[in-house]
């Protein structure tokens, strides 16, 4: 092969020299996050359906001018401009929005949009969700950036208590063990290190799955024999009239029929519930682990 | 002065030595033809000096120097291969196919000097397909395509020339054409060509020796006269024919059982044992 | 085209292309779920006011088409650099292992190390692992085809069906135990996505992309040979060895690199080659420039395609690269196989 000297070397040096020209001009682009505790936002963008619900919940509703997809709670987030979804957010919109302070979720679950954000040189708050500890802690800190930390902590400390009020009603019962339903086909339940596994203790009851390395583990029917659950409960999304309920009663009776061994079947514990509250970390969480509660202690929940 | 010497080579490919012992030489400026029926070793002595195929034992000089000794760039300045043609998977041009012998010739921005393309349609001209310069490979026949690659290994300039049965596809005229050609390129330009052909009777017409392999790795060489006697024929490729002489030169026509004339082989054969 | 390539009509055609590409590229960054004009974009910006059509035009749609274009280019040329040196018009630039190379590093930095919450530079280690990932498997194929000897093509091809199919399953097995969000970053970062990147990222990765250009074009002449085929190529007095070690490193790291940005996009490098083809000829000193700047348009168009067509969500862009690509190569398969030229022997 005929190489010329000439031509590779001169290729070389351009590369180099490119590169060099690049970083000189380009490399004080390094912008960190920071949360700013600038003056009062006026014009927020949350970036998933539970930070819609805690900007809400903190009465910011007027301030609100952008949400993702399926925010759908409360029921006037469906008429806020829609940002494109959790996973695919559509930055044009939010640049169009104009918002001083972007709520994104941090970096576990929307990693790099906060960073994207951020070098759009947007105002940008990224916090954790993952258990409610940090959901109580991320209310505290969007209260601090909105100035609403009053709110906030009104907020965090009814959530408090209303969760400690479950626990303690439930804690002299015993604890059943309890199989939540993600998906049927396949079967995959929560796992221990969930906050679903969060909701379950506190609702007085012990998950029937040993710890394993998955979320969210698909298991199976060994693994549903042997644990013997007590309790079996499955989310139902969507749920637009009771009747969604009972048709998902009836699949998910039918799809356990077979399990006649286990005490949940034998015992007629199976339940589904409205799973808008439950899939969400957000300020219904204390409806959430109510509405578990009720299911693995209904004696204790009686209502006259 | 030999240009290519080959001395005891030996090659196999399975544990049945198809190439024992061979040696041979080919005299600069000479036409040889390598000649032998089917799967007797001629294709894989072609890529053997060409170096293609590493020699297994033996040696092959070229030039005088051990043919290893030679880089790819080196051995393409000395000895040009023209091979059975093929469609390429792409379609390049009767010209483009050409003009990739000169690839090592280009300018500095990669592409032909003048001199590359005259020297490339010298080689069309004489290759009679100069017509043909800008159609694909694959709109043309297969005598034609051949053709092209005859060009092709003319349009490298080397002094040797090799070939695997140029001939094989091109009709009469053609087949005369070519071999007419190659032996112009010995003449005009003192090229050396290596040819192997099926066609005993265009080899000796214009051969200067001929080297015919036959089966159990044994070989005969010498001027056509001598090799291509009805026994070695007879012998070598295991058919009869009538054998008679144009002026100078002999040939050999194979006939079968069926064939018209056979009778003519026993006549003969009688005659000559009689003798 | 099979009349002879000259300087001249060569740089025409460079030309042209590049206009027509800058074209597309202004065109299609006035396009969006927003509308913006480029009037209104251009206003200089007063301090304390946001401009949203400047920071849209200049900050959100022109780094998001500019990396498009980088992308495009570099898998275009690269599967024009695969199929000459596997001598087979099938060949794309992830047949030797890279997209699953790429796949796994990209996985593996999803789910290991996102749990330690790490940051290359302040940013995602996602690309940097895909790299390396892309990288390294070129290079175990590569390397386990050479120790097999002779009929480089066919060892390469097995030695990339083997390894692509390995590193799939290991795909499969960590997608398997990750955990929802974790799955949902590798899908999207398998069906490829555009982004707006930093102008550091894309000036240097841009640079890269148009130094392997520069250097395969170099190396047409031999490309072109070898392409015809590898004997003839050597008797001819080419290092066949050389050439092919060259071009694929060469396509091996600008595919890295676009694969890096953008996750895994199919089918650019698969179908512009062949269209270039089929109107310019095989002549590599061509294919290569104008494959790449016909690849660059065609992924800026098909960027656009995703972002606008099931708004206000986006498509990932390699799904928009399918079903254009999908159909056309089908098209492509039946009108070919009318030609001779296209059979290999």
């Amino acid at each position: 092969m005929k190489i010329i000297a000439n031509k590779w070397f001169w290729l070389a040096v351009f590369v180099l020299s490119w590169t060099v020209a690049g970083v000189a001009m380009f490399s004080d682009d390094t912008t960190a996050i920071t949360e700013h505790g600038g003056p009062c936002p006026q014009r927020i963008v949350a970036m998933a359906p539970n930070l819609t619900e805690i900007l809400f919940a903190l009465g910011l509703e007027d301030n609100i001018v952008g949400v993702t997809e399926y925010s759908n709670h409360p029921p006037s987030a469906r008429q806020k401009p829609v940002m494109g979804t959790f996973w695919q957010p559509n930055i044009e919109a939010v640049v169009a929005a104009r918002p001083d302070l972007v709520v994104a979720l941090g970096f576990n679950r929307q990693a790099g949009l906060a960073h994207r954000l951020a070098r759009l040189n947007f105002n940008t708050l990224t916090v954790n969700i993952e258990t409610i500890p940090q959901l109580l802690d991320a209310i505290e800190k969007i209260g601090t950036v909105t100035n609403k930390t009053a709110a906030a902590r009104r907020l965090s400390e009814r959530l408090r208590n209303n969760l400690d009020n479950i626990s303690r009603r439930v804690a002299a019962g015993h604890r059943p063990k309890v199989l939540y339903i993600i998906q049927i086909e396949p079967l995959r339940v929560a796992g221990r290190q969930t906050f679903i596994n969060e909701l379950i203790e506190l609702a007085g009851g012990e998950n029937a799955i040993a710890p394993t390395i998955n979320k969210y583990p698909p298991v199976g029917p060994e693994q549903v024999i042997a644990s013997n659950p007590d309790v079996i409960i499955q989310p139902v999304m969507d749920v637009m009239e009771k009747a969604d309920l009972t048709a998902g009663k009836q699949q998910l009776v039918e799809y356990f029929d077979r399990f006649q061994s286990i005490a949940a079947v034998s015992g007629n514990r199976i339940y589904v519930i409205d799973g808008d509250a439950v899939s969400r970390l957000g300020p219904r969480i204390d409806q959430a682990a109510e509405t578990v509660a009720r299911c693995l202690s209904p004696e204790l929940f009686e209502e006259p | 002065m030999n240009i290519i010497e080959a001395k005891n080579l030996t090659f196999s490919y399975t544990d049945k030595p198809l190439l024992a012992d061979l040696t041979f030489s080919v005299p600069a400026g000479s036409f040889v033809a390598i000649a032998g029926p089917n799967g007797v070793g001629k294709t894989t002595l072609l890529n053997l000096l060409s170096a293609l195929l590493k020699t297994q034992s033996g040696s092959i000089i070229l030039d005088g120097k051990g043919i290893r000794s030679f880089s790819a760039a080196m051995l393409a300045r000395k000895i040009a291969v023209v091979r059975q043609e093929f469609i390429p998977p792409f379609g390049f041009s009767v010209i483009q196919t050409v003009l990739m012998a000169r690839t090592p010739y280009y300018n500095r921005l990669g592409f032909e000097t003048p001199a590359d393309k005259e020297i490339a349609a010298g080689a069309l001209k004489a290759t009679d397909i100069a017509d043909l310069a800008e159609r694909q490979l694959a709109q043309i026949s297969g005598g034609e395509r051949q053709r092209v690659f005859i060009a092709r290994a003319l349009a490298q300039k080397t002094p040797i020339l090799l070939l695997d049965e140029p001939t094989s596809f091109l009709d009469l005229r053609h087949q005369v054409k070519i071999y007419d050609l190659l032996k112009k390129m010995q003449i005009e330009e003192k090229k050396t060509v290596i040819a192997i052909t099926h066609d005993i009777n265009l080899a000796a017409q214009y051969c200067d020796n001929v080297l015919l392999l036959a089966q159990d790795a044994r070989y005969y060489q010498g001027t056509p006269n001598d090799v291509f006697s009805t026994e070695t024929i007879g012998k070598v490729y295991g058919i009869g024919g009538f054998s008679g002489a144009v002026r100078t030169q002999k040939f050999f026509l194979p006939l079968g059982k069926y064939a018209r004339d056979y009778r003519v082989i026993r006549h003969t054969s009688a005659c000559e044992n009689k003798t | 085209m099979t009349k002879l390539l000259t300087p001249p009509t060569l740089l025409t055609r460079i030309l042209l292309a590049t206009v027509m590409l800058a074209a597309v590229m202004l065109a299609c960054s006035l396009l969006g779920t927003e509308h913006i004009s480029l009037k209104k974009a251009l206003e200089p910006s007063h301090p304390g006011v946001v401009n949203p059509d400047y920071e849209i035009f200049f900050r959100v749609r022109g780094p998001r088409i500019i990396l498009a274009a980088i992308v495009g280019a570099a898998l275009a040329c690269s599967g024009a650099v695969l199929q000459a040196l596997l001598r087979n018009p099938l060949a794309d630039p992830y047949i030797l292992g890279i997209s699953s190379g790429a796949g796994l590093g990209a996985i593996i930095a999803i789910t290991i190390f996102s749990r330690l919450n790490w940051m290359l530079w302040g940013r995602s280690p996602i690309a940097f692992f895909a790299f390396v990932g892309a990288l390294a498997t070129a290079g175990l194929v590569w390397t386990v085809a050479r120790l097999t000897g002779k009929s480089q093509v066919t060892h390469l091809l097995l030695a990339g069906v083997v390894v692509n199919a390995f590193f799939s399953a290991m795909i499969m097995f960590l997608t398997s135990i990750a955990n929802s969000s974790q799955v949902q970053r590798t899908i999207f970062w398998l069906m490829g996505n555009i982004i707006e990147e930093d102008p550091l990222v894309l000036w240097t990765s841009g640079g890269f992309v148009l130094a392997g250009i520069f250097a395969l074009f170099f190396i047409s002449p031999q490309l072109n040979a070898l392409s015809f085929s590898e004997v003839d190529a050597k008797a001819m007095g080419i290092n066949t060895a050389a050439t092919q070690t060259v071009a694929f490193v060469l396509a091996a790291l600008i595919t890295a690199v676009a694969v890096s940005l953008s996750g895994l996009v199919g089918f650019a490098g698969l179908i512009v080659p062949h269209g270039v083809r089929l109107v310019f000829g095989p002549d590599h000193r061509q294919l290569l420039p104008l494959s790449a700047l016909i690849g660059a348009g065609f992924l800026v168009a098909a960027d656009t395609l995703a972002r606008i067509v099931v708004a206000p969500a986006q498509l990932p862009v390699g799904v928009v690269t399918a079903l254009i690509g999908g159909p056309f190569f089908l098209v492509l398969l039946v009108r070919y196989s009318r030609r001779i030229d296209w059979l290999a022997k």
